[in-house]
């Protein structure tokens, strides 16, 4: 624990031995293509693909009438919250278009054939009749009377409608010396993994087993799930997420149309079937973040304590909602942040619209409540004449305080408690880190008087990670010595092939490298939920360490049996149990767990066989990680391109697995966080047409545009869980777009130029600047 | 997307009207137009091939639906083209008002567009509209140069 061992899995990354999903190639194997809609809105009258079915090379081309039973809307992956007078209108994502269009990208037609090339050729032959209706775009205008309807059966494009309260706002108000009002729009885009989204299935029809290579995050969830579509056993299908090129939230368990027609499909055609999404594919059919608009007010007292927040927003959930309220609910519980708000009135409602889904991206929601508060901090102390640290300093949550409740419900359905932390400590850690009052006494001024645009911004964060329900690990040790570790949870990248094994490593006494690490094969783990929220460290961690625990237990009874000794006098080191003080009287671990696997002779009744445990690990509720990010800017007030000189994160995920591997997530989370700031945003035009559905219009951060985060770890462990451990997979791309509106504003102070939107990029920042200029509101 | 404005042809309304209704006309002038067709006095239909950045050579079919005839006055249209690479939806008005010898034209267009052509063409969908529209009533223009000298308008 704690030591920055060198990540195991990235020998074969690097040296490109890593299987992923496109990798695979079976004999005999089919391509797939699917037709998607141009339209964003319409009935679907006809689809003919006779023309596509004769054209040679093609196999098969199926439209919703050719699914027959099979057809069916996905499932409801996360269900409303128990909140009082809660309204959630239930829409899910269907495999193929049947009577209705409503998005762009949605997928109508899939067709089969012997190369790719020919499948997509044979898209063009499908003629579609499709009467187009009006496209609902517009957050408020949707939910107008008389609005055009996406979801006839609701009567209303109002998706769900959420209140929750804490003390009483408005009679806080009415103490207030201070009350700012302000309205922000935080849009969000495509996560935009280096790797798309992938299926191979194939059956076999000897073993009567489907395998599913899927670039998901959560393979025991659609291993259940296709098992129960396809009325399979679950022992029949067996999910394999391999190595994938980075998750960020929209590959989770989300039975994609993909997911669940391939499986389908290559039962029926008896040939194995593999689908890789395109680039452009994914930005429609792989689902997104996007709007929100929040009417927002903080009610300070003149020295600027909190009083009060009452936030009004709406939030785009696209064409369905099968993620549930995750997202709006992450926005509203986390716009509380690391503050003392007594007082708290928030109101959501989930808007349907013409536009691919809104699921949970790295962050899920919380950096749009994130920006709000933090935005309204710095107005409140502009006018108060408080300094932006100091203001936040005045509300922080005191050390002692914790656990510290909110009295509202977090998404996943408990109370929103935060369990641990030091967030005074972690602030004055950060303005330390980057010089805060010397930026602000002696650079800044110079930096002014020499005609350049530097500010600084500073802005604090919490991060509800580790949710339940559960997971769990199988930890053997095997003749040879070594070590496998099997979980449920998938990987994509953040390192758990080393932080697992060091766990287990720790336990066991061997070197970290004895320790391999299975994940994301549904046959070498049979239950679990996935990797999401920022939990694996937590959820997963704790389960491996339990596992590890149990089997730590059987080495030393066996060799306390075996060498006649007490089993407190037995440590483990080195790969071998041996008795304290006499390092010349042990086994080598190997040696051990064939002596637990006997051949002949008796065993005491009640023993187990082998050196192997499996353990599980779900916590009461979620934690809460938390952190400070500081950064300088220089803004050039000409051409409003802004260069970001330095960025500092302190930040608390409770106890330290592997400080490199939570650096990489940082820093991997900040360049997202970037993105999201100043780059990155989905343009839909009135009629919802992507209209930069490409990597030369869609900008992403490159590594010219990405500082390397200079980094403090805090440790507050957490109580929730024996590690102590906290999340940190979406910890860097959280806070980020608010500290860039406070940097880039404190750089341009003076100019009249107040940010209240995001993502920003340098022609959206010009015209602001402009618009100061010219003194329009 | 809007496209509206004037052009002024050296020449007698009526024969701009006439010129500007003739498929072979529109066949010969419009940019990428590989084949038009009069199906009946209201009715147009024809194959298009553009190319807007990224997308080389997109193949529309398009309909033309005249709905507000008014000779040698005006006309709107409504137009509908389909293809691989997406789809363009929308009506476009035309009116010819006589200026001494010549005839000044009005046009206006508000067109809706879809698909691969938005989503990856969009920053380039303007300024190619432009350019097609200029070479097309540059042609068109001396299409009726040509007819004037013949006599033959």
């Amino acid at each position: 624990m704690g030591q920055s061992v060198p990540r195991l899995e990235d020998e074969k990354l690097l040296t490109g031995r890593a299987l992923f999903v496109d990798d695979v190639q079976l004999p005999a194997m089919l391509h797939v293509a699917f037709l998607r809609s141009d339209e964003a809105h319409g009935i679907l009258k006809g689809i003919d693909a006779s023309a596509a079915r004769e054209r040679p090379g093609v196999v098969a081309v199926y439209t919703a009438a050719d699914l027959g039973e099979y057809w069916r809307p996905g499932p409801l992956l996360v269900p409303p919250p128990p909140i009082k007078d809660l309204v959630f209108n239930a829409a899910t994502q269907v495999p193929l278009v049947r009577d209705k269009v409503r998005h762009t990208g949605e997928a109508l037609a899939m067709v089969i054939a012997e190369s790719r090339y020919l499948a997509e050729d044979a898209l063009e032959d499908i003629v579609v009749d499709l009467d187009p209706l009006p496209a609902v775009i517009d957050l408020e205008a949707a939910l107008e009377p008389g609005a055009q309807l996406i979801h006839e059966q609701f009567g209303t494009n109002l998706a769900a409608h959420v209140h929750q309260t804490k003390g009483n706002y408005a009679t806080a108000r009415e103490e207030a010396g201070l009350v700012i009002t302000r309205r922000f729009r935080y849009d969000r885009g495509a996560s935009a993994a280096i790797e798309n989204r992938g299926i191979v299935a194939a059956w076999d029809a000897r073993s009567e087993e489907l395998t599913v290579w899927d670039t998901t995050q959560a393979p025991i969830p659609i291993r259940n799930g296709l098992a129960a579509m396809l009325g399979l056993r679950e022992s029949q299908v067996r999910v394999i997420a391999p190595f994938i090129g980075g998750g960020f939230g929209p590959k989770i368990m989300m039975f994609y149309p993909e997911e669940v027609l391939l499986p389908w499909a290559a039962m029926r055609l008896g040939r194995p079937l593999k689908w890789i999404e395109d680039r452009r594919e994914n930005f429609y059919a792989t689902t997104q973040e996007r709007l929100q608009i929040h009417d927002a007010e903080l009610a300070v007292t003149k020295d600027g304590r909190i009083l009060g927040v009452k936030d009004r927003f709406l939030h785009d959930t696209g064409a369905y909602d099968p993620y549930g309220l995750t997202v709006p609910i992450n926005s509203q519980c986390t716009l509380l942040g690391p503050y003392v708000v007594p007082n708290y009135d928030s109101e959501f409602t989930a808007v349907f619209t013409n536009t691919p889904i809104v699921t949970p991206v790295r962050g899920a929601g919380r950096q749009h409540g994130v920006f709000v508060m933090e935005r309204l901090l710095d107005f409140a102390a502009r006018e108060l004449g408080i300094d932006r640290v100091e203001i936040r300093r005045r509300n922080l949550i005191p050390p002692d305080a914790f656990p510290y409740d909110h009295e509202i419900l977090f998404q996943d359905f408990r109370p929103l408690v935060y369990d641990s932390g030091n967030y005074p400590a972690a602030l004055a850690k950060a303005t330390e880190l980057i010089g805060y009052e010397r930026f602000l006494k002696e650079e800044q001024p110079k930096h002014r008087s020499a005609g350049r645009h530097v500010g600084m911004g500073v802005v604090t964060y919490i991060e509800g990670t580790g949710i339940g329900p559960y997971e769990g690990a199988r930890v053997t040790v095997e003749p040879s010595g070594m070590v496998r570790l099997a979980t449920g949870v998938g990987t994509q990248g953040q390192g758990h092939f080393t932080t697992f094994a060091q766990l287990v490593a720790e336990q066991l006494g061997v070197e970290v490298d004895r320790v391999r690490v299975v994940t994301g094969d549904t046959r070498e783990f049979n239950w679990g939920t996935g990797t999401f929220a920022s939990r694996g460290a937590v959820v997963a961690g704790n389960a491996c360490h339990a596992a590890a625990v149990k089997v730590r237990e059987k080495i030393i009874a066996l060799a306390a049996r075996l060498l006649d000794t007490p089993p407190k006098d037995i440590v483990l080191e080195g790969g071998r149990a041996l008795v304290r003080g006499t390092p010349d009287r042990g086994f080598d671990l190997g040696d051990l767990a064939r002596r637990a696997n006997p051949l002949r002779g008796a065993v005491t009744p009640g023993t187990e066989p082998g050196l192997e445990a499996t353990a599980y690990f779900g916590p009461d509720r979620g934690n809460a990680a938390s952190g400070v990010h500081a950064m300088i800017v220089e803004v050039d007030a000409e051409t409003a391109a802004v260069d970001i000189k330095r960025y500092v994160v302190v930040h608390d995920c409770g106890v330290v697995i592997n400080p490199t591997v939570v650096e990489a997530q940082v820093q991997g989370g900040v360049a997202h966080g970037i993105g999201n700031a100043f780059y990155e945003q989905l343009v839909f035009d009135e009629n919802g047409q992507l209209m930069n559905a490409s990597f030369m219009d869609y900008l992403l951060p490159t590594a010219l545009d990405v500082p390397t985060v200079e980094m403090a770890h805090f440790e507050t462990p957490s109580p929730l869980n024996p590690l102590g451990t906290k999340g940190v997979g979406e910890a860097g791309a959280i806070p980020t777009g608010a500290l860039f509106a406070q940097a880039v504003e404190d750089a341009l102070a003076g100019s009249g130029v107040e940010i209240t939107e995001i993502p920003l990029s340098p022609s959206r920042l010009f015209e602001l600047i402009s618009r100061a200029k010219a003194g329009v509101p | 997307m809007i496209v509206e404005g004037t052009y002024t042809f050296a020449g007698p309304r009526e024969v701009v009207w006439n010129l500007l209704l003739d498929p072979d006309v529109l066949a010969m002038t419009m940019p990428g137009t590989a084949t038009i067709k009069r199906v009946s006095d209201t009715r147009y239909e024809g194959k298009m091939g553009v190319g807007i950045g990224p997308i080389t050579a997109a193949e529309f079919d398009v309909v033309i639906t005249m709905t507000d005839r008014v000779e040698p006055e005006r006309y709107a249209m409504q137009i509908e083209g389909r293809g691989r690479f997406g789809f363009t939806r929308g009506h476009a008005a035309v009116t010819l008002s006589a200026d001494g010898a010549a005839t000044i034209m009005h046009y206006q267009a508000d067109l809706m567009v879809g698909g691969k052509i938005a989503a990856v063409g969009q920053r380039l969908l303007d300024s190619v509209s432009r350019m097609l529209l200029k070479q097309g009533l540059e042609a068109m223009s001396a299409e009726l140069d040509r007819r004037l000298a013949k006599g033959s308008g």
